[in-house]
């Protein structure tokens, strides 16, 4: 699917992080369209997380900036918030309550009208309807993660954040959350999923970066990685030679 | 500010939901305070002094030791799948989110100053006053007080691997005015004394307690954003 031309929806400007003496995320620098897939590859400790945490507003940028529709995000206010998903490998889900409260209870924070309908809407498209009124902390991984996702499009968000969403999945919760990520490139939502899986991550991908050292190696459009060997020149980007 | 108010009572009522379910925070507090009040029962010579004339005291450091024990423990839930992270990317204002845990600290909390009231009561043979308006007023506050600085610290500690111990060390200094204060009304009332005796004691309270929030809600995002 080709993404629908339109003003950048998201623009990260030299964005800058450190932790202690490590700069996780080095002069980062892209826009995004509205509609686009991102695919953010990386090796472990790349800074991948760090960059996604900046997006999504959890950390604040040490320099740089960060653009939403065209306009600077203040850390401050929390109305761009709003139009924000992120799901990661953490849940963000409270164990002691139901399916049902802990979408309610976030659905709430994002003020969702007509949220007992949108809740209902969630658990099935997640395939949850039957475990609503469980607890959390009974659920399996798969359990959980599927019901995050389902927290993360409660509030119908135009840009979603995927941190590495598919680790510790079985196959069927894999091949659920894989299914509704094809439904997200329906171009009315801008997704920027974070992966290490090369395949998995291409064939979803609109734009693909791949980030080494804190750094983009390279940020571009799927074809124009050497057709064959993208296996080849992701490594090559990841070990520091010029691709 | 409707909406800020929502999700203010949206977070207390998420912890006081979770902690109804669980009863991890108020059992233990709860325990606490009545074996606490056995042991000093027991504890003090009634040939010497009668229990009564140290009772106010008594109160105020139970509920302070028995609300260390619940503060400590307000974001353990919040790390265990990532949920604090969870609530720093949603719309809300960093301040409702310190709002909303002092509510829910203080309705716990409240439950135990009068669980500590009425077990003292029966140990200590105390008799309380009449109007019980009053010590109710002087006990809220401080209690609110209590838990607007206590929840402010427990978010500082709960990053650190020795936040349980660190907690009371940071915590305690700074409530020397409210327990001095807040036995003293107490003391005031209970031994009889119209209301008007501890109506500075109270004010104290009243203004460490406002003191308490707003840096509270003033620093709230600079120890919940990394």
């Amino acid at each position: 699917m080709s993404p629908p031309t339109g003003p950048t929806l998201l623009e990260a400007r030299d964005l800058v992080r450190h932790f202690g003496p490590v700069r996780a995320v080095d002069g980062v620098s892209f826009t995004l369209d509205p509609g686009e897939v991102l695919t953010l590859l990386g090796p472990n400790g790349a800074g991948k997380s760090t960059l996604l945490g900046m997006l999504g507003g959890a950390l604040r940028p040490d320099s740089g900036s960060i653009h939403f529709r065209g306009e600077l995000r203040d850390p401050g206010e929390t109305a761009w918030r709003n139009e924000i998903g992120v799901l990661s490998h953490r849940t963000f889900l409270y164990g002691p309550l139901t399916a049902r409260e802990n979408l309610r209870f976030y659905g709430k924070l994002y003020g969702v009208a007509g949220l007992d309908g949108v809740v209902e809407e969630g658990l099935a498209r997640v395939g949850m309807t039957p475990h609503g009124d469980r607890r959390v902390e009974g659920f399996s991984r798969g359990m959980r993660q599927r019901l995050a996702l389902a927290r993360t499009l409660l509030h119908d968000p135009a840009l979603v954040l995927l941190d590495e969403p598919f680790t510790g999945l079985d196959v069927h919760a894999s091949e659920l959350l894989r299914e509704v990520l094809v439904q997200l490139r329906d171009g009315a939502r801008t997704v920027v999923l974070v992966t290490h899986n090369l395949v998995q991550g291409l064939a979803l991908a609109d734009r693909v970066a791949i980030q080494s050292r804190g750094r983009l190696a390279f940020f571009g459009r799927p074809g124009e990685l050497p057709q064959g060997e993208e296996e080849r020149f992701y490594r090559r980007c990841v070990e520091g030679a010029p691709p | 500010m409707m909406r800020y108010l929502r999700q203010v009572l949206t977070i207390a009522g998420k912890d006081l939901r979770v902690e109804l379910r669980t009863r991890e925070r108020v059992a233990a507090m709860g325990a606490f305070v009545v074996l606490t009040a056995v042991l000093l029962n027991y504890a003090v010579d009634r040939t010497v002094i009668h229990p009564r004339e140290l009772a106010a005291g008594m109160i105020w450091i139970v509920i302070t030791l028995a609300g260390l024990l619940g503060l400590g423990r307000t974001f353990e839930l919040e790390k265990e799948d990532g949920a604090l992270e969870g609530l720093l990317v949603a719309p809300v204002p960093r301040d409702a989110l310190y709002l909303g845990k002092v509510l829910a600290n203080a309705a716990l909390l409240g439950a135990i100053a009068a669980l500590t009231l009425g077990v003292f009561a029966l140990f200590f043979q105390l008799t309380l006053p009449r109007n019980p308006l009053p010590l109710i007023g002087v006990i809220l506050v401080g209690t609110v007080g209590f838990v607007a600085l206590g929840t402010l610290f427990s978010g500082i500690t709960a990053g650190s691997r020795m936040g349980e111990t660190l907690l009371p060390i940071l915590l305690f200094p700074l409530l020397v005015p409210l327990i001095t204060f807040g036995a003293s009304a107490t003391a005031s009332l209970l031994a009889g004394f119209p209301p008007e005796e501890a109506v500075y004691s109270l004010r104290v309270l009243a203004a460490f307690t406002l003191v308490a929030l707003t840096a509270g809600v003033g620093l709230f995002r600079f120890i919940v954003e990394d």
